[in-house]
């Protein structure tokens, strides 16, 4: 008779070990393929960004006629799980794990909440805004099915970011970083751009279906997406394994307090928080301001952003280059920040009779610092964090990072508004509120610098010790300008 | 099949392993299902289909 148990199981035992999710062996060399399909996982939190920030933004206030403060709260939500990212981060370096993996669990679990928050949003919008016999329904319901919504897609893109991003760290050699993060910030930004040309070319006709279709697309292309991104990407390893289980714990305070207590370590989580700050408000004000104060048609100020994303772009291509021969990412985050400084200048003076070249170029200035900036910033990060801490010292950076650039856009808007709601506010010319603003990112920028003027020069002394001592050995050396830097 | 007495046949996994495996089945079951039920209780508000 046949025997179907023994054939059924040599089926499963001649299953190649290539069809599983995670590699055997944990290769030196890692090819730039291999990264590029890592920061796939880019691409899907860029298209959340888009989804919440822009895309549902207009359509719960325009199309589902949801009241704006709602919305805002709503948007806001995510925000309020950035200082978590910490806490993932300490998770996934002091993760237990049988199959020896650290990072790919995270980010499985923060797609599985990313997915899920994007699966149950469009029925939650439509609940909320009271479609169909929707009306009938209580309150709370539509509330906190969308609240849950957001917070799931907030968690979820927390969790991958910060997690892929410590993969990453993981994957390459320090020298290889600031390419690697270039590639990072690369892809969120393509995946930004694409899907924002994708939802709207999708939503221009809008129906209740449509919204359901376009929510739960994205929905299927993040957990596409992820997969693919972090198959294979992490080695199955019995040593690490059997070292998760015997190696001492460390409380999160205590890690956290060991994080901080390096060199500079906090003065450069303030200029992150500062100069976010400042860079990020102008995402939100740059095309109303051209649309209000300059008299820009939609269609203008549409290639407006693609601009600043341009010039984001090449400040990205500088300091992945300036970086990867050796510089040290404190002098270029300060020059990002000091390009910033003329770039709002120019924005403020474009009112006063500079008019729309002025304005074209302080666009341009101010993506090229805010690139230069972040990828600057980001990489001092990398290097600055131990093996055994690189999650943690990735989840501070999101955490302030994504704090600071939330608060930034939401400030950029009350300021706005209450000049404008101000008494005698009628008279005054369109532009006033917005280069209130503007003045205010100067500011910001301006205080960034000034703090990292100390970090410069200590690196900058770091440096010279290290052509003075050029016998020591090498390794030895590269500790050194990571602590300094 | 194995001379590791701890592995589990036929995968060669470790008891250990196999469990973690079968953890990450079991909280997306239990993830997935969740999400499941309050979308369709979400569009059962909006247009019922239980008369």
């Amino acid at each position: 008779m046949f025997d179907y148990r023994t054939f059924a199981l040599r089926k499963l035992v001649s299953i190649a070990p290539r069809y599983l999710p995670f590699a055997d062996v944990a290769t030196d060399d890692v090819p730039l393929s291999r990264l590029l399909r890592l920061s796939l996982f880019q691409v899907t939190v860029g298209m959340a960004i888009v989804l919440l920030v822009g895309t549902l933004n207009r359509v719960m206030i325009v199309e589902l006629a949801v009241p704006a403060t709602l919305v805002a709260v709503m948007l806001a939500l995510p925000v309020v799980f950035a200082p978590l990212r910490m806490l993932v981060g300490f998770k996934s370096d002091t993760h237990v794990s049988a199959l020896g993996l650290r990072r790919v669990p995270y980010i499985w679990k923060g797609t599985l909440y990313q997915f899920g928050g994007f699966a149950i949003m469009p029925f939650a919008l439509l609940v909320l805004s009271g479609y169909g016999e929707a009306v009938d329904a209580p309150r709370w319901m539509g509330l906190s099915s969308a609240a849950l919504a957001f917070l799931l897609v907030g968690a979820g893109v927390h969790m991958v970011q910060t997690v892929g991003l410590a993969l990453a760290t993981d994957l390459v050699k320090e020298a290889d970083q600031p390419k690697v993060v270039g590639l990072m910030y690369v892809m969120l930004l393509f995946g930004m751009v694409i899907s924002a040309l994708v939802f709207g070319a999708l939503l221009t006709n809008y129906t209740p279906g449509r919204l359901i279709q376009v929510i739960q697309g994205a929905a299927v292309i993040t957990v596409s997406l992820n997969l693919f991104a972090m198959w294979k990407q992490e080695a199955r390893d019995r040593t690490r394994a059997q070292q998760m289980q015997v190696r001492p714990r460390p409380a999160f305070r205590e890690a956290y307090v060991k994080l901080l207590d390096q060199p500079g370590k906090m003065r450069l989580l303030v200029v992150i928080a500062l100069g976010t700050f400042g860079f990020g408000a102008a995402d939100v004000l740059l095309e109303p301001y051209g649309g209000q104060a300059l008299g820009f048609s939609v269609a203008e100020t549409t290639r407006l952003t693609a601009l600043l994303a341009g010039g984001t772009l090449i400040g990205f291509g500088i300091a992945s280059r300036v970086l990867g021969q050796g510089g040290t990412p404190n002098r270029l985050a300060m020059m990002g920040a000091t390009i910033g400084i003329p770039g709002f200048a120019a924005i403020i003076l474009s009112a006063f009779g500079g008019g729309a070249p002025m304005f074209l170029l302080g666009t341009v200035l101010t993506g090229l610092g805010a690139g230069l900036f972040g990828h600057a910033t980001l990489t001092a990060t990398m290097r600055s964090a131990g093996p055994d801490q690189i999650g943690l010292a990735l989840g501070t950076w999101g955490a302030v990072q994504a704090t600071a650039a939330g608060i930034g856009v939401a400030l950029a808007g009350i300021v706005r508004d209450l000049i404008v709601a101000a008494p005698g506010a009628g008279n005054l010319p369109a532009h006033v509120p917005y280069n209130a603003v503007f003045l205010i990112e100067i500011l910001f920028l301006a205080l960034a610098c000034a703090i990292l003027v100390p970090l410069v020069r200590n690196s900058r002394r770091a440096k010279a010790l290290q052509t003075e001592t050029q016998l020591q050995p090498a390794s030895g050396l590269h500790t050194k300008t990571a602590e300094a830097s | 099949m194995s001379d590791d007495p701890d592995k589990v046949w036929p995968t060669g996994l470790t008891l250990h392993e196999a469990e973690e495996v079968h953890s990450y089945l079991i909280d997306g079951t239990r993830v997935f299902g969740a999400i499941a039920l309050i979308a369709h209780m979400l569009v059962a508000a909006s247009t019922p289909w239980l008369g």
